[in-house]
């Protein structure tokens, strides 16, 4: 599903956000990614989503190779992935389901089944009753439920989830983890950063990625 | 395909929410090229009406020829020169206009003023031959005609043809370079319009290009919207323009009714057709350009 080989990203700037790695996810993994702030897990992130490209290595992602000069490929790989951002990148002046629906549009869904499944994944978020309600006026939990329920709605093959829990309380936190865990099942491999650590001690079928100013350890293999 | 049919009514939700949150801007795009596509639409009206005229009036190419005191008092001479004038290569036809029909005519061109006819004693009009011709022959015809034996003078409409024709052509120049202003500014406005657009809704892009959507499914929202406000602008035009045409005819109806005007409704119809789909067009190209020097950046 990834295969990263020697990938670093180092930005104009000369700073080095991603050190030399090597990565291996297969479908169905549960991947956490863990690490100081600063320490390049967003920047993981998106060379996974096509938003920067390795400097030095080679990466390749649902057998897409990611290389600058496949952005339209690149662009198309995107459908199959549920991305959910850290600063959530809702679409404002239109409603909680519009922005979950936004995200299925140009995939080949009904529109029967782009309304079955924004109102399915705003219920496995909790959302439901703010379906009609305008983004802008949601808490920042509730923007993040809802993109959660964006990202989860499309049934993608990879979900990439920054921070997915960062502004949940413990009952909505570990609702969300149990959410993504039922993709696994479907050989859906889900990869979230977080540094909510205490959350991952429950979990038992996971990975664990220890990022440090770019590099990467596994702590823990499922 | 099914990309738009499945999405048209978000698109159009879209483009209702873009203009709703620009709602200044795009008021007055519509109204700016509103007012450009009357000015459009009243040159091409007047060039319309006077290709018209001047085919209507080409097509009665008219001569008439009038003849000698001494011949005209004499019956059997009359008809002699029509003979003889038939004979000259290029006419059609002849034939005698007496006085009764020439003062009849008078009186149907000038319908209600009419009366002034009756200021007059006698029959003030004198009998003339009209002449059917073929129009490549009109010189030749003409100068035989003036050098008949007979004949006091030749009436020909040459000169109003000619004069007609004049307005019609400078007409002409003048839409094609009204046409030409008409699409540039149209085009710097609308795809200015579109810019502005495009980066009030930079982060929307960005979110759905993260999101996988294809650069068309992007794109037509701002089409759309171009597209909207100039056909919106051309709605606008071609009311006012009908209205300030209907009125001027109405106007002109009473004391010009002889100058042979195409029938209001086609007329009307005929610019619509026009400015409407210039202004579909021009809205297409400009949120084209629009877009594309956005993506240039
Ligand atoms: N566009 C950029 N240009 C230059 N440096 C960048 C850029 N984006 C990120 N960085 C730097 O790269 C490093 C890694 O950043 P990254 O966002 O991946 O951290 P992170 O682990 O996600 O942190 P956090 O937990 O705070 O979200 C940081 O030092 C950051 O300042
Ligand atoms: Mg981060």
């Amino acid at each position: 599903m990834i295969k990263a080989k020697g990938v670093s990203l180092r930005f104009p700037n000369g700073t080095i956000a991603i050190n030399n790695i090597d990565l291996q996810v297969e479908p169905g993994d549960m991947v956490y990614v863990t690490g100081p702030s600063g320490s390049g897990k967003t920047s993981l992130l998106k060379l996974f989503m096509g938003i920067e490209y390795p400097t030095i290595g080679s990466l390749e992602v649902l057998g897409q190779q990611m290389d600058k000069g496949q952005t339209s490929r690149i662009r198309q790989l995107r459908t199959s992935i549920g991305p959910v951002f850290q600063e959530f990148k809702l679409i404002k002046g239109r409603t909680v389901a519009e922005n979950v629906m936004l995200g299925m549009r140009f995939l080949d869904l009904s529109q029967d089944q782009l309304k079955e499944n924004a109102h399915d994944a705003l219920a496995k978020v909790g959302l439901e009753h703010k379906a009609s309600s305008l983004v802008e006026n949601l808490s920042w939990g509730e923007s993040q439920r809802v993109a959660i329920a964006r990202a989860v709605a499309r049934k993608p093959l990879l979900i990439l989830a920054d921070e997915p829990t960062g502004n949940l309380d413990k009952d909505n936190a570990i609702n969300i983890l149990e959410l993504f865990k039922s993709f696994i099942d479907q050989k859906t491999s889900v990869i979230i950063t977080t540094h909510a650590t205490h959350l991952i001690d429950a979990e038992k079928h996971c990975k664990l990625i220890q990022m440090n100013k770019g590099s990467l350890s596994w702590e823990r293999l499922g | 395909m099914k990309l738009f049919s499945s999405n048209a009514g978000y698109f159009f939700k879209e483009v209702k929410t873009m203009i709703r949150l620009n709602l200044f801007s795009n008021s007055l795009t519509i109204f700016s090229t509103g007012l450009i596509f009357f000015i459009l639409a009243m040159i091409i009206s007047g060039w319309w009406v006077s290709s018209h005229v001047v085919n209507v009036v080409q097509g009665e190419a008219e001569i008439n020829v009038y003849l000698d005191e001494e011949i005209l008092n004499n019956n059997t001479g009359v008809s002699q020169m029509v003979e003889s004038i038939k004979g000259i290569e290029g006419v059609q036809a002849a034939r005698v206009v007496d006085q009764d029909e020439a003062y009849n005519r008078m009186v149907e061109i000038l319908g209600k003023e009419a009366s002034v006819l009756n200021k007059f004693d006698d029959n003030p009009f004198s009998s003339f031959v009209e002449l059917k011709i073929d129009l490549q022959e009109i010189d030749p015809v003409l100068e035989k005609l003036t050098h008949m034996m007979g004949v006091e003078h030749v009436r020909d409409n040459r000169e109003v043809l000619e004069r007609l024709r004049n307005i019609a052509e400078a007409l002409r120049v003048v839409g094609i370079l009204v046409v030409a202003a008409v699409g540039i500014s149209t085009l710097v406005i609308i795809s200015h319009i579109i810019r502005l657009g495009i980066s009030n809704n930079k982060e929307q892009i960005y979110t759905l290009r993260l999101l996988g959507a294809p650069e068309l499914f992007i794109a037509f929202p701002f089409l759309l919207e171009g597209l909207l406000l100039t056909i919106g602008g051309g709605i606008l035009a071609v009311s006012l323009a009908t209205f300030s045409i209907s009125y001027l005819y109405a106007q002109m109806a009473g004391p010009l009714p002889f100058i042979p005007l195409p029938p209001l409704k086609e007329l009307v119809s005929g610019m619509g057709i026009v400015v409407m789909s210039l202004s579909a067009v021009l809205g297409f190209v400009g949120s084209l350009l629009g877009l594309v020097s956005v993506r240039n950046n």
